[in-house]
């Protein structure tokens, strides 16, 4: 009796120990994503006139509006001292106006300013509550860096021009692979591997070079067609082994009612490869969008938003709020698909069973 | 009618090497030709001339032996740290517990995220006054004059600074190969191995990880391949020179110097080479250990 309580006690240990070290790992894997997603929600003040950081971006932020020698003294209430911070002192309304949406995020319209300043007559003080835009972040950055929407756009292009040049070029080498022996087969395999693994980092210049005599030196297509370069060895990788999964007796079927063997692939072979298919995209797509080390060196005034990023985190000091909304514009389009495909992911690392 | 079915069986024929054409004719002309034009040009200046002076500019180039220093030591420090993390977690894994799967899933979210994104995140966590002096903060271990200045820019608080960033990144996916290899094992070996009296350590070490070995390797040698991406953390956390690599210097040459001067161009070019060098052999080498050299029979 005493024996099964001792060996009780061990297992109920033994477990609440396991327990804690799966709870710590997994908080410091998700306490900086975390940070991520709030410092982008961050206003400027939060980020350089608080400290500690909040562990919650804020909703609102509380002001007050002083007269002053020269006009008005603006002050914003900092939650972490509970003070209020004097910010600034001037009679330009408009430049209030303009340091408020800059430093907290917050929009003071012209109105409500006028009404502060007419009970400022009557009263040497008025507090008062704004709240915060909590996506501005997001839009400034679009709006300090010129380039970066249009190099979203460019970035879209040029996953989808990768996108279409490996699934046609991939997608016909994977079929061939898994249908058909053929002179050299195992050399290309090895090929294939080969050059996936090479880096890719080494052969941009000169491919910069002869993207140049082609005139798609610093245009998205080129990209593409560098790109390409490695997502059409993964596409031959996972569609020859989708073509495998899918019998042969089935297009043979096909062609014994009457259809062609273009016609037995186009209608019984291909879609029943269509997830595949899907998740070999949605691959191009991510390595396509994530890439930045050829990207520096095959654009030049026309760069893709991954370049736009590392630009701005290279560049920025003081901006980290700014800098995190960047980072996590081009996160999330990756993340997304990363999720749609987790499973193809997972399984061509090693096999793992979800 | 003859002739008919001789015409289809010459397309029979002709089928795999028309489908595989494309591939090769893309390979050749947007992977080959860059490759050899690297080797090639390396050895020529702006006008044409064969000259030696892009390699002795690199050997002489007084980063070039930092760089190597930091691309081989960061690359094998931070593998033996993240391979040992890795291992350890798909122990983890491995138990079964209740909630294993919510937990893979959460330690494969940092495969999700692009590197420039981990940088950013990293780079406004690691400021002295950043998010996680906070964090540290807030939970009590560090007063609040008592702030850590973690990017204090000397070399060996820059390397283990990177180190965890690289860690944090990259442990998943090298934890993901070996969650495989030990799903794979013959778990009757296992339990032969505690019947025989074999406690918990002896059966890792004498059954559980010889068995792993094959997985291990490849999970060593395709992370140290990846090894290469970490140029772009350190750039962007401490900027180009501070902690030079091979690639940090290939780019920097190319992307900051040669727009203003294109001889850098070709400098840039033999740095290429020696990056591409290194890195296939160790894919070579790769090849070799994972078995794809041996032939296939069919199929």
């Amino acid at each position: 009796m005493k024996k099964e309580l001792q060996r009780n006690l061990v297992r109920t240990a033994r477990t609440t120990t396991l327990y804690i070290l799966v709870a710590g790992v997994a908080m410091v894997i998700l306490f900086p994503i975390y940070f991520l997603v709030t410092m982008s929600l961050m206003s400027d003040f939060e980020m350089y006139n608080e400290w500690p950081l909040p562990m919650l971006p804020s909703f609102s932020m509380s002001f007050k509006l002083q007269n002053s020698q020269k006009g008005y003294l603006l002050s914003i209430y900092n939650k972490v001292d509970n003070t209020y911070l004097d910010m600034l002192d001037t009679n330009d309304t408009g430049y209030i106006i303009n340091f408020v949406k800059r430093k907290t995020n917050c929009t003071l319209t012209r109105e409500k300013l006028n009404e502060i300043i007419e009970e400022l007559k009557n009263n040497s003080k008025v507090e008062f509550k704004l709240r915060k835009n909590f996506l501005l972040n997001y839009t400034l950055f679009f709006r300090l860096k010129k380039d970066a929407w249009p190099a979203f756009l460019r970035s879209i292009y040029t996953a989808v021009v990768t996108i279409l040049i490996s699934l046609s070029i991939g997608g016909m080498g994977g079929y061939a692979f898994s249908r058909y022996f053929f002179k050299g087969k195992n050399f290309l395999k090895l090929g294939v591997l080969f050059v996936r693994m090479f880096p890719a980092v080494a052969t941009a210049i000169p491919a910069a070079i002869i993207l140049g005599n082609m005139g798609l030196y610093d245009k998205p297509i080129g990209l593409a067609f560098i790109y390409s370069i490695g997502s059409i060895g993964l596409t031959i990788w996972i569609t020859a082994s989708i073509f495998l999964s899918i019998p042969v007796e089935l297009e043979e079927a096909a062609q014994i009612f009457g259809t062609s063997k273009a016609g037995a692939f186009w209608h019984v072979t291909l879609p029943l490869a269509l997830p595949g298919l899907a998740a070999c995209a949605m691959y191009a797509f991510i390595g396509s969008w994530n890439e930045y080390a050829q990207a520096i060196i095959l654009t030049q005034f026309n760069p893709t938003f991954p370049v736009v990023v590392f630009e701005y985190v290279l560049g920025a000091t003081g901006m980290a709020h700014l800098a995190t909304a960047g980072g996590m514009t081009l996160a999330i389009p990756a993340v997304i698909f990363y999720l749609f495909i987790r499973r193809y992911i997972l399984r061509m690392w090693g096999g793992v069973r979800v | 009618m003859d002739s008919l079915t001789h015409s289809r069986s010459i397309w029979k024929k002709a089928a795999p090497y028309l489908l595989i054409a494309p591939t090769i004719v893309w390979y050749g002309f947007f992977w080959a030709r860059p490759v050899i034009q690297a080797f090639y040009g390396g050895f020529f200046d702006l006008n044409g001339h064969f000259t030696l002076d892009n390699y002795k500019f690199v050997f002489n180039d007084p980063y070039f032996l930092q760089a190597i220093f930091n691309t081989f030591f960061i690359a094998i420090v931070s593998v033996a740290v993240e391979f040992v993390l890795a291992f350890g977690l798909s122990l983890l894994i491995n138990i079964r517990f209740k909630g294993a799967g919510v937990f893979l899933f959460i330690a494969t979210i940092p495969m999700a995220l692009p590197f420039v994104a981990i940088a950013a995140m990293w780079k406004a966590g690691l400021a002295t006054y950043g998010w996680l002096n906070s964090f540290l903060y807030h939970v009590g271990l560090i007063a609040k004059n008592g702030k850590i200045v973690f990017m204090s820019g000397n070399k060996w608080p820059s390397i283990f600074v990177i180190i965890i960033i690289d860690a944090w990144g990259v442990i998943p996916s090298m934890m993901i190969i070996l969650v495989a290899g030990m799903q794979n094992l013959n778990e009757e070996l296992k339990e032969a191995g505690y019947i025989f009296g074999g406690t918990r350590l002896t059966v890792l070490r004498k059954i559980t990880i010889p068995l792993l070995k094959s997985t291990i390797t490849t999970a060593l040698i395709l992370r140290i391949i990846s090894a290469i991406q970490i140029w772009a953390i350190i750039t962007l956390m401490f900027g180009y020179l501070r902690l030079p690599t091979l690639v940090s210097q290939l780019v920097f040459y190319s992307d900051q110097r040669a727009p203003a001067d294109p001889v850098y161009y070709q400098r840039a070019l033999a740095y290429s080479v020696i990056v591409a060098i290194i890195i296939s052999s160790i894919v070579i080498l790769y090849l070799k250990v994972s078995g794809s050299f041996r032939k296939e029979e069919n199929g």
